[in-house]
């Protein structure tokens, strides 16, 4: 789906920095200064290795976290601050959050029905018993499941089957934004390519936007529009898809794109990975700016070393 | 690879039922796996597919409500005065396997290393250990081959590091931990086990290019237990597709990925996008995993098959061989068969790596 650049992002994160205080003299900065735009109708994708702070991006966006300081603006709000009791009810309902194990993340104890119908009775969003046994059967039905699936817990039900009902309890509230952290990680390989299908469907569909998190970058390549590279808490690169796996600058993504295995025996046993060591490297994430390479793509560093980063071929 | 192939592990007709609660589970139905000396097997499923079990027999360390019904692990190994010797791993008691066999003559690299490791103690006495047990190799001795292994390993710093714990470490340094304790007592066969699922795609080559570099100084065999195709591309000689509890396509590695024949492979090539897939959808495998717990007739891959024909139902489909080194059990494959030709967008796909592996230099 070709998305619409010009158009009002859907989400505007802008300096956004997370900080976790551990003792009085200790402070980890998860998410040190890091600036992106959805579009609706887009898939961004935050790809970085573990504790690189893609997953506290996504809690920080989605209000579990008070973000120690920048601005979150969602469809038109600010949702850095406060929240007012009108903000807090449209964030719960335009932004929802799909999990990465479906077993943890749905309560063993309730049936796929008042799962899915949490939200629905929270907000008000049915008159009669029939309309919400109707909106659950309508959820259940696009995200391929039966409607007899609507009586039974989360235990009768297979890996891939259980993340179609994560799925279907975030679709449920008709949202704008899913951010789906690391949601097809916990998955078989077939399973995978059904759930992918399945979100791809949707948003062309419904046209919402994701916040597609994850570390299987040949998985975050095929889903995603855009993708921001992250690393120690800073968005290194960022740029379409084609623009950052044709012409990756910054080292960290380069070593991150060689990593990936490829299903190609011929190519693969003759490829050596890249080392990328941020100690070593002689690379400062707090001194830079963001330089454009043209299109979206954007790349942190300072002016000598976007200029070395760019004469070296990758 | 050697001219004359010595023959490290012949698993024959492997049959294995767990018994449950819920009645018993025949999780491993007539498995057959052969390597040799220097070579890597893969061995590719999905969860409960049987991959794990088949390897825990062999190490003999399998659950205790596990009956091995028929079949036999024939392992061979070199004394240390150069003598060869052959056993069957399923006649040997639990005891004489772990004092001739586990750790000493079969290492294996389970995938996570934080639960494979000893949290209270020092990594270095976890290396020395298996020498010590094993060899009763004198304690000093013992610390320098430790030292050594763990520089072998990529890691620097050693003697000190000898006495952190296993939490002072990060994740792939652990993992090389791992790897050193399982070839501290030089063994002839590595078995890795999802080694790298749990870590991150950098340090995921890192470790698969540290085993592959051992593999090649010291000449050992390994087996990759996987469900990752892009590493079993990197590392494998030979592929075993299983599914099921039984093996559905086996192959070299070129065979399997450029000429796969059975449609459970066909899906799971497809459903990995590599770094060209432009299609709009993923070819998926539809359903899920059969539950071994039901028993059906016929091909258990036939439910989620769309290419099962009238027969799948009723009867299982022999080992058809398509080359010396190329069987598969798919009906498809018997001249009776409508011809079927594998989906389109798998075809495209194999069409491009081919043309990748030419502008690599390395042509089929």
């Amino acid at each position: 789906m070709a998305v619409n650049y010009n158009a009002e992002p859907i989400l505007t994160v802008k300096g956004l920095k997370q900080y976790f205080k551990v003792s009085s003299t200790f402070t980890v900065k998860a998410v040190d200064d890091v600036s992106f735009d959805i579009y609706p109708g887009e898939t961004y994708g935050l790809v970085g290795e573990s504790g690189s702070g893609k997953s506290t991006i996504g809690r920080s966006v989605i209000r579990l976290y008070d973000p120690t300081a920048g601005e979150i603006h969602f469809n038109g709000r600010d949702i850095s601050g406060k929240l007012s009791k009108a903000d807090n009810q449209a964030l719960r309902t335009q932004m929802q959050m799909i999990f990465q194990d479906p077993m943890a993340s749905l309560n063993p104890r309730k049936k796929v029905r008042d799962i899915l119908g949490e939200g629905l009775d929270i907000h008000h969003l049915y008159k009669t018993k029939e309309e919400r046994e109707t909106i659950i059967k309508n959820i259940l039905a696009k995200v391929g499941l039966a409607p007899e699936h609507a009586a039974r817990y989360p235990h009768q039900f297979s890996g891939g089957q259980r993340q179609r009902v994560g799925i279907a309890r975030a679709l449920i509230m008709n949202p704008k934004l899913i951010i789906a952290d690391e949601c097809i990680s916990a998955l078989d390989v077939s399973i995978q390519a059904q759930v992918v299908n399945l979100m791809k469907d949707i948003q062309e569909e419904t046209g919402l936007a994701y916040l597609f998190i994850a570390h299987d970058l040949s998985m975050v390549k095929y889903i995603s529009d855009r993708i921001g590279v992250l690393h120690l808490g800073h968005l290194l690169e960022t740029g379409t898809t084609d623009e950052i796996f044709a012409n990756p600058v910054h080292p960290y993504t380069r070593s991150l794109l060689s990593a990936i295995p490829e299903p190609n025996p011929r190519v693969e046993k003759n490829r050596k990975s890249m080392t990328y060591d941020y100690a070593t490297s002689g690379i400062d994430y707090n001194v830079g700016s963001y330089h454009s390479m043209g299109g979206q793509h954007q790349v942190f560093g300072t002016d000598e070393e976007i200029a070395k980063w760019t004469s070296e071929k990758f | 690879m050697s001219e004359t192939k010595e023959k490290i592990l012949k698993i024959k007709d492997l049959d294995i039922t767990f018994k449950t609660t819920a009645g018993p589970v025949h999780a491993i139905r007539g498995v057959n796996i052969d390597l040799y000396k220097g070579e890597t097997v893969a061995i590719v499923g999905e969860s409960g597919s049987g991959k794990s079990v088949t390897m825990k027999a062999a190490m003999g360390i399998l659950a205790s409500n596990a009956t091995v019904d028929s079949g036999s692990i024939e392992f061979t190994y070199t004394h240390a005065d150069g003598s060869r010797e052959t056993v069957d791993i399923l006649t040997k008691d639990k005891k004489w396997i772990r004092k001739h066999i586990n750790g000493k003559r079969i290492a294996m690299v389970f995938q996570d290393p934080m639960t494979s490791l000893d949290p209270t103690m020092t990594i270095g006495k976890q290396i020395m250990e298996g020498m010590i047990w094993h060899f009763k190799t004198p304690k000093k001795e013992a610390w320098d081959k430790a030292v050594e292994l763990l520089k072998e390993v990529g890691i620097s710093d050693a003697e000190k590091r000898m006495k952190n714990y296993p939490h002072q470490l990060s994740g792939g340094m652990r993992q090389r931990v791992v790897i050193a304790i399982a070839l501290a007592c030089n063994p002839d066969l590595l078995i890795c086990d999802e080694p790298t699922t749990a870590l991150d795609v950098t340090i995921q080559a890192k470790i698969i290019e540290l085993i592959k570099r051992i593999q090649d100084e010291r000449g050992i065999s390994v087996i990759y237990i996987t469900h990752d195709l892009g590493v079993v591309a990197k590392v494998a000689d030979y592929v075993n597709v299983m599914y099921a509890g039984k093996i559905v396509e086996k192959g070299t590695i070129d065979e399997i990925f450029y000429d796969p024949r059975h449609p459970y492979t066909w899906g799971l090539l497809s459903a990995m996008p590599d770094l060209n897939t432009d299609d709009r959808r993923l070819y998926t495998i539809p359903g899920s995993p059969p539950n071994l717990l039901h028993e059906k007739t016929g091909d258990a891959f036939a439910p989620r098959n769309r290419y099962a024909l009238e027969i799948d139902d009723k009867l299982e489909p022999p080992m058809f061989q398509v080359t010396d080194t190329h069987y598969a059990a798919t009906w498809l494959l018997d001249e009776r068969a409508p011809k079927v030709e594998m989906p389109a967008e798998l075809k495209a796909r194999i069409e491009r790596m081919k043309e990748e592996a030419k502008k690599n230099g390395s042509e089929l």
